[in-house]
This record gives structure tokens, C-alpha cells and sequence, in this order.
């Protein structure tokens, strides 16, 4: 119990040491209070969002962007990868392509697409996917390209079909770069996912919540915007990706801790 | 034998590339979508040519690979000595880590609307921005490879009478240099991401960004696409030209890391 104690003193002193420098500076009267609020404002203005519902709206509008456009980027990346790691001809053809776009940064096309798909959701999801998608082809091409020939060569001479063939082995045996991946597609996408919906001016979302209140002032209500950002990421980083990592390590054995 | 493989998996390459590259043109000139958003070839390379000879588009390339390389300079001074002490110092790992594990997960571009009203529109918000983006990767790799360094080789320098000064400088720091670059690698992503959105937000006066944004309110779609390959080229060399061949000169050199061939 006293170790526990202690331990839960360790580690929230950073963060008490780091609020009590916010707050010092808060009220020492540096910055007018609208622009650097102290720690209660913004905490009073968290419940308040969080009561009213618009911070859940927000999240609701933001997870789901996120999910739909992280879906697309898998469907497309996985079925290209696999594709381009299974036929030559679709190798040659997609991979320059691919190599020299995947270093481009996904937002940078956001201007392209308000052109082409307009504002709103449906562009923002595009982006996020088209912006995540090249991380999953790329690896999952890697991925079939790494399953040993002799064990093609093992099912072939034992009699497996096409078919059984790219269930039975090419799949499982890509399967740990497939799933490295999605988890680097998936942080790819809630990275840039913020920013293209300050720009795409979504109805709503937490990077839109952001940029509206940046309108009116309200450094409150943009500090508990990305204190909710933040708390997502920590969930989607132990929950998801740290998940989807141990499953590839301990399932197959092939990545060391 | 293996020369012939290569050139004949670039001969392919560049088919594929000229490939795709004629189905834009022909899609482009279908008529399908006005010219205006999406341009042909020869507009984007004549609009290239362009704005390369007169001075338009190296200058923004230079104020947006200025911006990311201060941003990573400026990571570095704060993220190197910050993941040392993390690695070396328990006491400074309890402190740091929690307050790296809660920040590092917010995307930087969240901060920007927050930055603009503090610093206000132009070049701190742009450069802090990339700082952000670029420090935890840093700090992060760092802490990992001070960490990773072979306990043996401390204790054998420490027996051989190595001081806290030598250790630190011939032991702990050359063995961490192989995460210490990827850190520095990572962070050059993120940064080059960074500075993109940082410019579309927080609006500078020169850089890509700006360029393509800009470029948007005008339809002018051949800037867009040429700013937009610029970026892709910078992105491409430092990954595949800057970072290989600091490799190769330091830790491959050292025979720390077998060097993949390509």
C-alpha cells in the first residue's frame, strides 16, 4: 500500500511540478489570461464540454473519420501489396509509383482533393486513407516477398492448389508484416487526421473544435481539445497498437520484445 | 549475372513509371475533368520549368527544408541530452518518461491553432511546430539506445579506469549512435509532415506549403502538382541520399549495423 502510494507519488510529480510552472506563469500576469488561462479555467471548461455532450460529438465525429479512413487504407494497402508481391507485372508497374509518393507527406495533397472532392467528410476520409495507404502496401508487399520459397515449394510438392496456397501459406506467412502495417498506417492516420480536419472544415471533430475556438479566443476550450487528443492517442497507442504488436510477436514468434 | 537483374528490374521500373504516367496524361486530356484541376504533364513540367527558372520554387523549397532543418537541429539540442540523462539517470527516467509518454502522442499540428495565438501567424509557430513533431522521436530513440548499450562494455571501460567524462564520450555515445540516427531519421518524417501543415495553418511567407495552399484559391493546379513532386524529391534524397550515407559513413563504418544492400 505504501509502495503504491509512493509510486503514484513518482509518478504524477512531473506533472505537478509541470502544472505548477503553468500555473506560476498563468498568474504572474505574463500573457492576458485569455490567451494562457490557468489550469482551473481549462479544467472547468473540460466538465462543462464534457456535460454539454460536445466534447463526445466531437470524439464520435473524430474516431469515426479515423476508423473509416484507416479502413480504406487497409483494404487498399493490403490487396495492392499482395498483388504487387504475388505478380510481376503489377510489381513493376505500382511500385515506382509508390516509393516516390510514399515519402510525400499525405496532408500535402489536402489542397488537391478540396479541389477535386470539395470540403467536408468524404474528402477528409480519402486523405486519412490515401495518406495512410502506402505504409500498409509497402509493407505488405514486403511481407509476401519475405514467405520462404521453400515452403511454396513444400505445399506445391504436397499438393496444394492456387487457392490453398495463398490461404494456407502466403497469407499467414506475410501476416507479421501485414499487421506492422496497419499499426504504422493506423498512427499515420490519427497523426495527420487532426490537421486535415482544421482544413476540410468537417462539421465535426476535435481538430475542427480546435480551430473554431482558436476564432473566438477560447484557449480553454482548445487546451481541453487536446488534452481529449492526447488521452486518445495514449488509448490508441496501449490499446491498439501495443495489442496488435504483442499479437504478431507472440503469435508467430518472429519480432523479439 | 546480378548486374543484368538490376538493370533489368530498372528498365521495368521506369515502364512502369512511363505506364502510369501516360494513363494520367490520357486521363487528363479525356476531358473527363476540367484541365484546370486536373492538368496534363506538359503543363505541370512546362509550369515546373517555370517556376524553377525564375527563382519561385527553390526559394520556397529552401524556406521549408530551412524550416525543417532548424526544427531538427533545434530536436536534437533538446531531445539528445534529455534521452541521455533518461538513459543514464533513474532518477531523471521517472521524471521524463511519464511527461514524454503523455505529450508524445499528440499530433504536433494540434498545437498550431494554440501556437498562432501565442506567437501569432509566421515563422515561430511554423519552427515550433516542427520542433514538437521532431523532439519525441528523438528523446525516444535516445533513451532506447543509451539503454541498449552493452552493460559489458561500461564495466570493461570502467575497470580499465575510464572516468564518468571518457565513459560517457567513448562508450555510452558512440554506442548509442545507431538509435541515435534512426531517432534523428524518424524525426526528419515527422518534421517533414509537420512543416507542410505548419505552413498551411500558420502561413508563413515563403514555403511549399504555402505555395500549395495558395496555389488552391487560384485553381492554380500546375503549381500544386509541381510544389507537390518538389516535395516528394526533397523528402526522397534525405531519406534515400542524406540518412544512407551518414549511415554508411558512421555506424556501417564501425561495423555496428550490417548495411542492407540495395
Amino acid at each position: 500500500m505504501r509502495k503504491f502510494a509512493g509510486e503514484a507519488l513518482a509518478l504524477s510529480a512531473p506533472f505537478l511540478l509541470l502544472a505548477a510552472v503553468w500555473e506560476a506563469v498563468a498568474r504572474g500576469g505574463f500573457f492576458p489570461s485569455k490567451l494562457f488561462p490557468p489550469l482551473e479555467t481549462v479544467f472547468v471548461t473540460l466538465v462543462r464540454l464534457l456535460v454539454s455532450g460536445i466534447i463526445w460529438a466531437n470524439t464520435e465525429g473524430t474516431l469515426l473519420r479515423l476508423a473509416l479512413g484507416f479502413l480504406l487504407a487497409a483494404v487498399v494497402g493490403v490487396v495492392l501489396g499482395i498483388l504487387m508481391g504475388r505478380f510481376r507485372v503489377v510489381e513493376d508497374v505500382l511500385l515506382p509509383a509508390v516509393s516516390f509518393a510514399y515519402p510525400i507527406p499525405g496532408l500535402a495533397y489536402a489542397p488537391l482533393f478540396m479541389l477535386w472532392f470539395g470540403l467536408g467528410d468524404m474528402p477528409t476520409i480519402l486523405l486519412v486513407g490515401a495518406a495512410s495507404c502506402f505504409i500498409v502496401i509497402l509493407n505488405t508487399w514486403k511481407g509476401v516477398k519475405a514467405v520462404k520459397p521453400i515452403w511454396l515449394r513444400a505445399a506445391e510438392v504436397m499438393g496444394a492448389g492456387e487457392r490453398q496456397m495463398f490461404w494456407k501459406v502466403m497469407v499467414p506467412g506475410a501476416l507479421p508484416y501485414i499487421l506492422t502495417g496497419l499499426r504504422l498506417g493506423l498512427a499515420q492516420a490519427w497523426r495527420i487526421l487532426i490537421a486535415v480536419e482544421m482544413l476540410m472544415s468537417v462539421e465535426r471533430g476535435l481538430g475542427w473544435m480546435i480551430f473554431g475556438a482558436q476564432q473566438f479566443l477560447e484557449t480553454d476550450v482548445m487546451l481541453s481539445g487536446i488534452v481529449v487528443i492526447g488521452l486518445m492517442g495514449i488509448l490508441l497507442e496501449k490499446q491498439v497498437f501495443e495489442r496488435l504488436e504483442r499479437y504478431t510477436v507472440v503469435r508467430w514468434g518472429m519480432l523479439t520484445a | 549475372m546480378k548486374t543484368t537483374f538490376a538493370w533489368q528490374s530498372l528498365w521495368r521500373g521506369a515502364a512502369g513509371f512511363a505506364f502510369l504516367l501516360v494513363l494520367w496524361e490520357v486521363f487528363a486530356r479525356s476531358g473527363l475533368f476540367t484541365q484546370a484541376i486536373t492538368p496534363p504533364l506538359t503543363s505541370i513540367a512546362k509550369t515546373a520549368w517555370e517556376i524553377t527558372l525564375n527563382g519561385t520554387l527553390p526559394k520556397n523549397a529552401a524556406f521549408t527544408l530551412g524550416r525543417v532543418l532548424l526544427g531538427l537541429f533545434l530536436a536534437c539540442l533538446i531531445g539528445i541530452p534529455i534521452g541521455m540523462l533518461m538513459g543514464r539517470i533513474r532518477a531523471m527516467e521517472r521524471f521524463f518518461l511519464p511527461l514524454v509518454s503523455v505529450l508524445m502522442p499528440i499530433p504536433s499540428l494540434a498545437w498550431v491553432p494554440l501556437f498562432i495565438l501565442w506567437f501569432g501567424i509566421g515563422e515561430v509557430s511554423t519552427t515550433l511546430v516542427v520542433t514538437y513533431a521532431a523532439t519525441f522521436p528523438v528523446i525516444y530513440n535516445v533513451w532506447t539506445g543509451v539503454r541498449a548499450v552493452n552493460p559489458l562494455w561500461v564495466r570493461a571501460a570502467a575497470v580499465m579506469g575510464a572516468g564518468q567524462r571518457q565513459l560517457f564520450r567513448k562508450v555510452v555515445l558512440p554506442g548509442a549512435f545507431p538509435y541515435v540516427l534512426i531517432g534523428v531519421r524518424l524525426a526528419f518524417g515527422r518534421a517533414w509532415i509537420a512543416v507542410i501543415g505548419g505552413e498551411f495553418l500558420a502561413s508563413p511567407v515563403w514555403g511549399l506549403g504555402r505555395v500549395i495552399f495558395d496555389a488552391k484559391e487560384f485553381l492554380n493546379s500546375e503549381v500544386m502538382m509541381a510544389s507537390l513532386i518538389a516535395i516528394g524529391a526533397i523528402g526522397l534524397v534525405f531519406e534515400r541520399v542524406v540518412f544512407q550515407v551518414l549511415e554508411q559513413r558512421t555506424v556501417a563504418r564501425w561495423g555496428m549495423v550490417a548495411m542492407a544492400r540495395r
